[in-house]
């Protein structure tokens, strides 16, 4: 183990070092983690290679510092972009098998980068199933609240219409915004129909649960955990991000119920 | 009987959401199925202490934290860290019904006649909007339980250090 250490040590620079860190970093954090998890584990890599790191994490980027305690030569600091938010835990995961085979010993630098490239490369679930599943959470959702199986149908309806639309609209590079937005007026249409025609027991609760799907549950949670774990300017960047989306969904269902008329709800 | 029913009713709407919640943040195929289980255990927790008056947030919280706590022993068995089956697990409380109210109210507030017809509607929006807020919170303290209480350590060498030690030995 320790003569492994010293080996890896000559080879790998401190800058390699802190590409790689920053590469799995803004990748955790754009995936969902939070910043304690990054940090634990970019410093789990980094101590297998023989240096010390120290980060700041925010939201919307890591800066990270690597240095050789026997060789002041031999040290970096570097910031990088994260790549824009999109949840997807499966990354946590790979990651932190990663990791914790780099501290073992059984992956080189080189192997350990083209593992790295190929889970960013890995594809999210396909957009039909992530539209179905999200249809049926929003309905059991929506009987767990006391709806009937007619609204629930419909939160079924609106939630997978306003899934598929979201996914087209970001396919064509919009703003994440105006696509949840877009996404949520859709949603409340469908699910507005209900309050209209007066269809099931409980319109209301079509309408509150359907929208569900477009909650940032994820940055939500991770800010109020970075707030706890002391990491302050990254969970005020997550919980103005999730704010704004949650208020674009607001705004969204505030066309739609404008549209059908505020006097019916 | 009728109780019991509910509950079971009430573990598989939640297991489902759970279960479908994963598939929405990616959660790894292997795992969804624990993500489920945990999801549907919380939600019944939580219907059961509501069922017997605790409160709800007292019963969110309990059903969390308890979430949080299994979560960590059922990361391990599918090879997972905690976060990725309790956070889809947690979303099955999400307190969408609440957070939708006071939007709703928020509308209304604009409109001068339906001011006049519902002067409650400020302390609507205040009930909701704190019930909201503090659901959240209680959900993220659910989940931020295992690094709470074992700081700075990851999970998986809480309970396989014993383990590592060997394999390192060999």
């Amino acid at each position: 183990m320790m003569e492994n250490k010293t080996k890896s040590t000559k080879q790998i620079k401190a800058n390699e070092v802190a590409e790689f860190i920053l590469d799995a970093g803004v990748f955790l954090m754009a995936s969902g983690a939070h910043s304690g998890r990054v940090w634990r584990n970019c410093k789990r890599m980094a101590e297998h290679w023989g240096y010390r790191m120290n980060f700041n994490p925010t939201f919307t980027g890591i800066m990270v510092s690597v240095w050789d305690d026997k060789d002041s030569e031999n040290a970096v600091t570097r910031y990088k972009t994260a790549p824009q938010n999109s949840v997807h835990l499966e990354t946590l995961t790979q990651i932190s098998h990663l990791s914790w085979k780099i501290a073992d010993g059984e992956t080189e630098y080189d192997d350990a980068r083209l593992e790295l490239e190929a889970i960013k490369k890995k594809a999210h679930y396909p957009f039909w199933l992530v539209a179905l599943a999200v249809g049926i959470s929003c309905g059991c959702l929506c009987t767990l609240a006391g709806g009937s199986p007619v609204d629930a149908a419909l939160a079924f309806c609106g939630a997978s219409v306003g899934s598929v639309a979201r996914y087209f609209i970001l396919g064509k590079q919009f703003n994440q915004f105006l696509s949840i937005i877009i996404a949520s007026a859709i949603t409340t249409l469908i699910a507005g129909t209900d309050t209209i025609f007066g269809l099931g027991r409980a319109p209301e609760m079509t309408l509150a649960t359907s929208v569900l799907y477009l909650i940032p549950g994820v940055p939500l949670i991770n800010s109020v955990i970075d707030l706890l774990e002391g990491y302050f300017s990254a969970s005020i960047a997550r919980s103005l991000f999730a704010a704004s989306i949650v208020s674009c969904i607001a705004v969204g269902m505030i066309l739609s119920i404008m549209l059908l008329g505020i006097n019916n709800f | 009987m009728e109780l019991l029913s509910a509950i079971l009713i009430d573990f598989a709407l939640a297991f489902c959401v759970a279960f479908c919640w994963g598939i929405l943040f990616g959660t790894p195929w292997k795992a969804l199925l624990m993500t489920g289980l945990l999801g549907g255990f919380g939600h019944g927790i939580r219907f059961i202490l509501l069922q017997s008056d605790f409160g709800l947030i007292a019963s969110t919280l309990i059903a969390s934290v308890s979430i949080g706590l299994v979560g960590i022993y059922a990361a391990h068995k599918v090879h997972n860290p905690p976060v990725v089956i309790t956070m889809p697990a947690c979303i099955t409380m999400i307190p969408g019904l609440y957070a939708y109210r006071s939007m709703l109210a928020g509308i209304k507030l604009s409109d001068q006649a339906i001011l006049e017809k519902e002067p409650n509607i400020i302390p609507t929006i205040a009930h909701n909007a704190v019930l909201t807020f503090s659901l959240l919170f209680t959900l993220a303290v659910g989940i931020s339980i295992s690094a709470l209480l074992f700081r700075n350590k990851s999970v998986k060498e809480i309970r396989f250090i014993k383990n590592r030690l060997k394999l390192k030995g060999k």
